[in-house]
């Protein structure tokens, strides 16, 4: 009886570990076949990323050298090499690279030469404010150095202390650098994600619909059979908020990225465009101007619009507000396409113990351009 | 019983007086329109439009901008017209050499007009933008004029203007500030359309 039993528990034992290797040896195949399908996510051999500084577009003094270093440190379980720190700064003095917020062709080019990056992971701080309850806001993306300079990956996030204290305020954030791990750890997870394969690609989730445009114009311009070629110019920004014209771009270029018929170009090729071209926008783009970019970034499509408001706001009273106006022209009629008039409030709606308040402008601004360019089609 | 009926009548006479005395004294004055048409012009003909930058007669820098870009998204969207790009007027007001675009004149919106291929321009000038007080209350208020100068003729074809938010009864008995800033303008631009087309 007690041999049997032995023997049982010996065979089950045994099947299992076959069981396992085979499923082990199966995961492994899958993998493979992964990075061999998409060049750009997991290959076998491990991505070169070079980390570029944290770019400040918060208008504000901000702790760029800290955020950087913890974005590398949270980085460290993610599938691919990267370079930061010295190693970079040398290529940075090197070749005089000044602007570290996007990667045109001759940066991308020097980065490659002496590195041997693959893609460039550029960041942009958005808002960085450490009074009670603190705020935050970042958006990332990875971007190839290769000739075609694609946007391989991009995502954004924007955090306050307050935005869920929960009952007697337990869940109040009040360190500022705790919102701040938790903002690089999210773009950390985000980008980990998506270099393993796992990841969408965009990791948004539904947009409140109550933040849907008040106004748009549109016509059909999509052709569901094509990739079209979109150039999005830093938007024209009378508001009192610095880079709010930058920011709002970003927006675009995410929620455009995200779209399967969109290839968006790398905003640093098209602010070099801008500069070679001696392009200064008064009051928007001009025909003559977005006739200069088409013809020399080959796009479809210009997108490009007024930042009117685009507000946070210190400490917990106040409220987040977003307004903005964006016209998409089209290259071959030299004619507006789709254009939009959005402006919301974080406390729109809300009637009980702030239930549902957005309290940065960037959640806003990034539910208000998701909407919008859902429009698009 | 006869006394008495005639003094019925004459208290019913007096209650209708009374009645008709109140109701004359809530007839307003008579009030201008606040719209004009040349009679003369067919507006079906017109289908491009530029919006110069609109005069700014209130504390709010930003004001002008605001109402025109309000202004000009809502007329595009009608699809009846199509609006020329900020960007490419403001080409025009530089090429024109147009000093004072906020009152341009007729010879320079002719000028604008076939720099940047409009049919029509038109201007208009913010008269009052922001928030009104009465006592312990506050609104907001808009109030804004707009007319369209043709290109050939170099005349006033279309003229409106219109005044939307401020202080309501009901805002007075339980206060509320009112609508907001931008909802006030949208209810403004929208009215300013609908006189433009009908």
């Amino acid at each position: 009886m007690t041999l049997s039993k032995n023997f049982s528990i010996r065979t089950a034992v045994l099947f299992f570990t076959i069981l396992f290797c085979f499923s082990s040896a199966a995961a492994q195949n899958d993998a493979g076949t992964d990075a061999v399908g998409d060049p750009r996510i997991g290959g076998p051999e491990q991505l070169k990323i070079a980390v570029f500084p944290v770019f400040n577009l918060s208008g504000s003094p901000a702790p760029l050298a800290a955020i950087s270093r913890l974005l590398a440190e949270e980085l460290t379980d993610a599938d691919a090499t990267f370079i930061a720190g010295e190693d970079l700064d040398r290529v940075i003095e090197k070749y005089r690279i000044r602007y570290l917020g996007g990667l045109d062709g001759s940066t991308a080019q020097s980065v490659r030469q002496e590195t041997g990056a693959d893609g460039v992971l550029i960041t942009s701080l958005e808002l960085y404010d450490e009074t009670t309850p603190p705020k935050i806001a970042l958006t990332a993306r990875l971007v190839s150095t290769t000739d075609s300079m694609e946007i391989l990956w991009i995502d954004g996030i924007g955090l306050a202390g307050d935005d869920a204290p929960g009952l007697l305020a337990l869940g109040l954030v009040r360190d500022p650098r705790k919102l701040t791990g938790r903002a690089v750890q999210h773009l950390a997870l985000s980008l980990t994600n998506f270099l393993s394969g796992e990841g969408r690609r965009i990791d948004s989730r539904a947009p409140r619909e109550k933040f849907s445009p008040e106004i748009l114009y549109h016509r059909a311009v999509l052709a569901a059979d094509k990739t079209q070629t979109v150039a999005v110019v830093p938007f024209f920004n009378p508001s009192a908020r610095s880079f709010a014209g930058e920011i709002l771009a970003l927006h675009f270029i995410r929620e455009l990225w995200a779209h399967e018929n969109f290839r968006v170009i790398e905003p640093g090729v098209v602010r070099q465009q801008l500069l070679k071209s001696r392009i200064i926008m008064d009051s928007g783009i001009s025909l003559a101007q977005a006739d200069l970019i088409a013809h020399y970034l080959h796009v479809d499509f210009i997108l490009n619009g007024k930042v009117i408001d685009y507000q946070d706001y210190r400490g917990d009273r106040g409220t987040a507000k977003v307004n903005f106006s964006a016209e998409l022209f089209d290259s071959v009629s030299r004619e507006v396409v789709w254009s939009v008039k959005s402006y919301h409030a974080g406390d729109e709606g809300i009637f009980f113990f702030d239930w549902g308040r957005v309290n940065t402008a960037h959640a806003l601004a990034a539910d208000m351009v998701q909407l919008a360019v859902k429009m698009i089609e | 019983m006869m006394a008495k009926w005639a003094h019925r009548t004459h208290f019913i006479v007096c209650i209708l007086s009374l009645i008709l005395f109140f109701l004359v004294a809530c007839a307003s004055p008579y009030r201008a329109s606040e719209n004009y048409h040349d009679p003369d012009v067919d507006f079906a003909l017109l289908r491009t439009i530029a919006v110069m930058p609109f005069s700014n007669l209130t504390n709010d820098k930003l004001a002008g901008e605001r109402v025109r870009n309000t202004f000009m998204n809502s007329l595009l969207s009608t699809g009846a017209l199509y609006v020329i790009p900020a960007g490419e007027v403001a080409r025009g007001i530089s090429r024109a050499g147009i000093d004072n675009p906020w009152t341009p004149s007729g010879e320079e919106v002719s000028k604008l007009a076939a720099i940047v291929g409009a049919d029509s321009v038109i201007t208009g000038v913010v008269n009052e933008y922001g928030e009104v007080r009465s006592g312990a209350v506050t609104s907001n208020v808009i109030s804004v004029s707009m007319q369209m100068i043709e290109k050939e003729s170099r005349k006033v074809i279309w003229s409106a203007s219109t005044t939307k938010g401020g202080i309501s009864v009901w805002d007075r008995l339980f206060g509320g500030g009112g609508e907001p800033m931008e909802d006030v303008t949208q209810a403004a631009v929208d009215d300013i359309i609908k006189k433009l087309f009908y």
